[in-house]
């Protein structure tokens, strides 16, 4: 039991929170290109120069919110080829995104390596952290609950406030609309005349401003210091969840709230002294597992059928009772 | 050929192509074409498939670009750089193959592209009204919160055609409209084409069923092989010099005489149940046979129990309950490459899902199925000249209009991507035919083709389970016909002396004795 509240509490809740966000902004990202029939494997690039740029700029310009802009200027450029190579020149998406993030890889350490003579990491150098944002009035109404809404970095805010305004977007603006429909039906759009060259840029450049985000809320949240290949993965777990949710804001949140879920509890477990390196990979099994299991009950009718006739093999001899009649 | 040209100034012409001529490759689509549509009427195009028809119209609405020629709308030249010229100026098409986003509904599909907006956000409630009234005010009855993916073909039509008219258009294409409709919605479809040109607007309609044609049109103009060749007044028409503007040559729709036969029993069906894809019962206790040498007719309107039926058989659905025997295997627990083993070929009804793959080429579409057989396969490989080699008899055998085998099946016309299916599935010497609408979208010339092959096979001793929406198909061809309603047979009818007035009466439900009553 005593171990049990050491490892779920108030505490589990707000490091779940915490390490959601940064992979609910970047997964909300891909969000746009996945809607707009886009495979983009670029995710992680793009957040890894978000985040380096986050550091430069903050170093350049002394403050935390100008290092968020070129974090931004930084994945939009990465976007912006992104588009232009597979919208434009109609190259192989998943070849194009694999390049950027290999890229975005290399050229973090390079500049690094350029502009601060070191490898592995940037610490201190003047980095301006995000600051965290007390609401009022929080510790006196809610007490030790406070920790739950107040005392996170501006990019948690954004990243669980995107989430209605992502659902609105889709449902109820003409954007989100040709979005979905340009994914779904390019020809539909096409016949209508939405220019669906236009729309995947948007979507492109749209996502990058949020891989961005992700990027400047790892270097510049809760530590502020860039580290070689520092997203780790994020943007790659994104796409799953993307594939799994299909772009859905609502099941792009319940997926990424998993993930933060499973990593915050193993950041727990690290401290009962398991193999870290083993540890380490719960989060993303979890993630992974729990998705399948979900999406299994909307699995794809292929799968549904072969699934039947597996079934209809194996008791092959008991064929099911006869439908009654006026069962609609 | 122009009928009282004297008489009609430019301005009377709604839609005027002027030596169109359109190229791909080396192949011309459209060749000086010239096409005079009046405005408030009816203007029927027909012709063989591959003719060029839909491609004429796509230049027409901006889709395509024509290498030479121009537009004109109402007497001035336009050039239709994309379809939102075309919509601006007061065009809408309906497209052969419907452009709707199925997780969309109605409503929005509608107003998809011209959004009703409030303070920036869309508002469906307004877009669901004005859909409704819409919809009431032309007769097309939808229900305009429903999502599209749920609806069947039909009303996917009515809903590309509320798109149409909520942009304002005054000149409404019909690009083979009733290809997917039932006798009944097609008579629907052809009121609410009246009644637009009463109301001076302009119907351009592309068919393959000449009896709609002279039905339903005031002018015809037919292509063939790329050209215009003859604009007249319907009226002074009739089908058969129409087939003959069309194929240049007399086409026969007479039922073929054949002997009786009394072939051993292939296929032998008992007490079927299946549910649809919602999980409805769609098959309710069907029982039947299909002998050797024999064409067992099934008819219906579309969406009783057909396609499930055709799924059952080909393995692609698990039934609920009952047994289904050919050439003396029990093939509903198979798989759908073990019933073909078992004898089955398969033409499917929708042809571009189940029937091709699109992006591959004509060869080796009709090598699916029979790679590991010869003389497709030599020595464990792909004898892809050999393939080759087969894939030109087959194209002359069955009159596909292409340039070669290694044509991609998806630039081919709708009628030319079915005799590929047909040319496969024909020539695999399977005891058992299972034919899904085997004309939909094909012209008269081909039509003819594909009824005299089916007739070979039959000669042949093959049986033969032909479905079809087309009562007169069926009446030309099958030796005995089953009528389905709501998933059950109500009945069966001698072909040699069917009537179609029972058939029709049975399918809409009522039992053989009172229809036979009735008629
Ligand atoms: N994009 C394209 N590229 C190459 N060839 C094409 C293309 N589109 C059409 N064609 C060819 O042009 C010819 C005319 O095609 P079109 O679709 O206009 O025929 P259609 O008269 O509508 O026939 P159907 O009645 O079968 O629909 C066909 O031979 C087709 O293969
Ligand atoms: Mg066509």
């Amino acid at each position: 039991m005593e171990v049990l509240t050491s490892l779920i509490n108030v505490a589990l809740i707000v490091a779940t929170l915490r390490t959601t966000a940064p992979i609910l902004l970047v997964a909300l990202g891909g969000s746009f290109t996945t809607k707009a029939g886009i495979f983009n494997i670029g995710l992680e690039g793009q957040m890894l120069a978000g985040a380096f740029f986050a550091v430069l700029g903050s170093i350049w310009t002394g403050s935390a919110w100008g290092g968020v802009l070129c974090g931004v200027a930084a994945a939009l450029v990465f976007a912006y080829v992104f588009a232009l190579l597979v919208v434009t020149f109609r190259a192989n998406e998943v070849v194009v995104g694999l390049a950027l993030n290999i890229l975005a890889g290399g050229m973090t350490i390079s500049l690094m390596k350029a502009i601060f003579g070191t490898r592995g990491s940037i610490v201190g150098q003047g980095i301006v952290g995000l600051p965290k944002i007390q609401i009022p009035y929080a510790r006196e109404l809610l007490g030790s609950w406070a920790p739950l809404v107040s005392g996170y970095t501006p990019l948690v805010y954004i990243a669980f406030l995107s989430v209605p305004l992502f659902v609105l977007f889709y449902k109820r603006t003409r954007l989100g609309l040709y979005i979905r429909v340009v994914g779904e039906k390019p020809e539909a759009a096409e016949a209508l005349g939405i220019s669906i060259t236009r729309i995947r840029y948007i979507a492109s450049l749209l996502c990058g401003l949020f891989a961005g985000l992700a990027g400047a809320h790892l270097s510049l949240g809760y530590i502020t210091m860039f580290t070689e290949n520092m997203s780790s993965g994020r943007g790659f777990m994104a796409v799953a969840i993307l594939i799994f949710s299909n772009g859905d804001p609502l099941r792009v949140l319940a997926g990424c709230l998993l993930f933060g879920l499973a990593d915050a509890f193993s950041l727990r477990l690290q401290t009962f002294g398991y193999p870290s390196y083993l540890i380490l990979a719960v989060p993303y099994l979890v993630a992974l597992t729990a998705l399948f299991a979900l999406s299994y009950a909307a699995r794809p009718k292929l799968i549904r059928e072969t699934a039947d006739s597996m079934r209809r093999f194996l008791r092959a001899e008991t064929p099911d009772s006869r439908p009654t009649e006026g069962s609609r | 050929m122009e009928p009282d040209t004297a008489s009609s100034t430019a301005a009377d012409y709604a839609v005027e192509l002027i030596g169109i001529t359109k190229r791909f490759g080396t192949f011309t689509a459209n060749d000086k074409i010239d096409l005079r549509v009046r405005r408030g009427e009816i203007h029927a195009i027909v012709g063989e498939n591959g003719a060029g028809k839909t491609t004429l119209m796509n230049i027409l609405f901006g889709l395509l670009q024509p290498d030479e020629g121009e537009i004109r709308l109402n007497g001035s030249p336009v050039v239709m750089d994309d379809p939102s010229v075309a919509i601006k100026l007061g065009l809408g098409m309906v497209h052969q193959h419907f452009k709707l986003v199925p997780s969309l509904t109605v409503a929005e599909n509608v107003f998809l592209g011209m959004e009703i907006r409030r303070n920036g956000l869309i508002d469906h409630q307004a877009q669901e009204e004005r859909t409704t009234e819409l919809s009431k005010r032309f007769g097309l009855a939808v229900d305009a919160t429903e999502r599209v993916a749920l609806l069947s073909v039909g009303i996917e039509q009515r809903i590309e055609i509320l798109k149409v008219l909520v942009r304002g258009a005054r000149t409404v294409i019909l690009d083979e409209p009733t290809a997917v409709l039932t006798p009944q919605e097609s008579r629907e479809l052809f009121a609410t084409m009246r009644s637009f040109a009463e109301g001076g607007m302009t119907v351009i309609f592309i068919s393959h069923h000449l009896e709609e044609v002279i039905e339903v049109s005031d002018t015809v103009t037919v292509l063939r092989r790329g050209k215009a060749v003859a604009t007249r007044p319907t009226a002074e028409l009739n089908k058969a010099e129409m087939v003959r503007l069309m194929v240049d040559r007399d086409v026969s729709f007479e039922r073929p005489t054949r002997p009786r036969t009394d072939g051993k029993t292939v296929l032998q069906v008992e007490g079927l149940w299946a549910r649809d894809d919602r999980r409805h019962p769609a098959l309710r206790d069907v029982s039947f046979e299909v002998r050797a040498g024999e064409i067992v007719g099934i008819a219906g309107v579309a969406g009783n129990g057909q396609t499930e039926l055709a799924e059952v058989l080909s393995g692609l659905r698990p039934p609920s309950h009952g047994t289904a025997v050919l050439n003396g295997r029990d093939i509903l627990t198979l798989s759908p490459a073990e019933v073909r083993a078992a004898g089955l070929a398969h033409v499917p009804g929708d042809r571009m899902t189940r029937g091709v793959d699109g992006n591959a080429s004509i060869a080796s579409n009709l090598m699916m199925g029979r790679q590991d057989r010869a003389p497709w396969k030599r020595r464990g490989l792909l004898d892809w000249k050999a393939a080759a080699r087969e894939s030109i008899g087959l194209i002359e055998r069955f009159d596909i209009r292409a340039r070669g085998p290694n044509d991609t099946v998806r630039r081919l016309s709708g009628g030319n991507i079915q005799k590929v299916v047909l040319a496969r599935e024909f020539t695999n010497e399977a005891s058992f035919l299972l034919i899904d609408q085997p004309t939909r979208g094909v012209d008269i010339g081909a039509q003819e083709a594909i009824h005299d092959e089916i007739m070979r096979q039959r000669a042949n001793g093959v049986a033969i389970l032909l479905i079809s929406v087309q009562l007169d198909e069926l009446l030309k061809l099958a030796d005995r016909l089953l009528v389905m309603f709501n998933g059950r047979i109500m009945g069966t009818v001698d072909g040699e002396n069917a009537d179609e007035d029972q058939v029709g009466l049975m399918m809409a439900g009522v039992s053989p004795e009172q229809a036979e009553h009735a008629a």
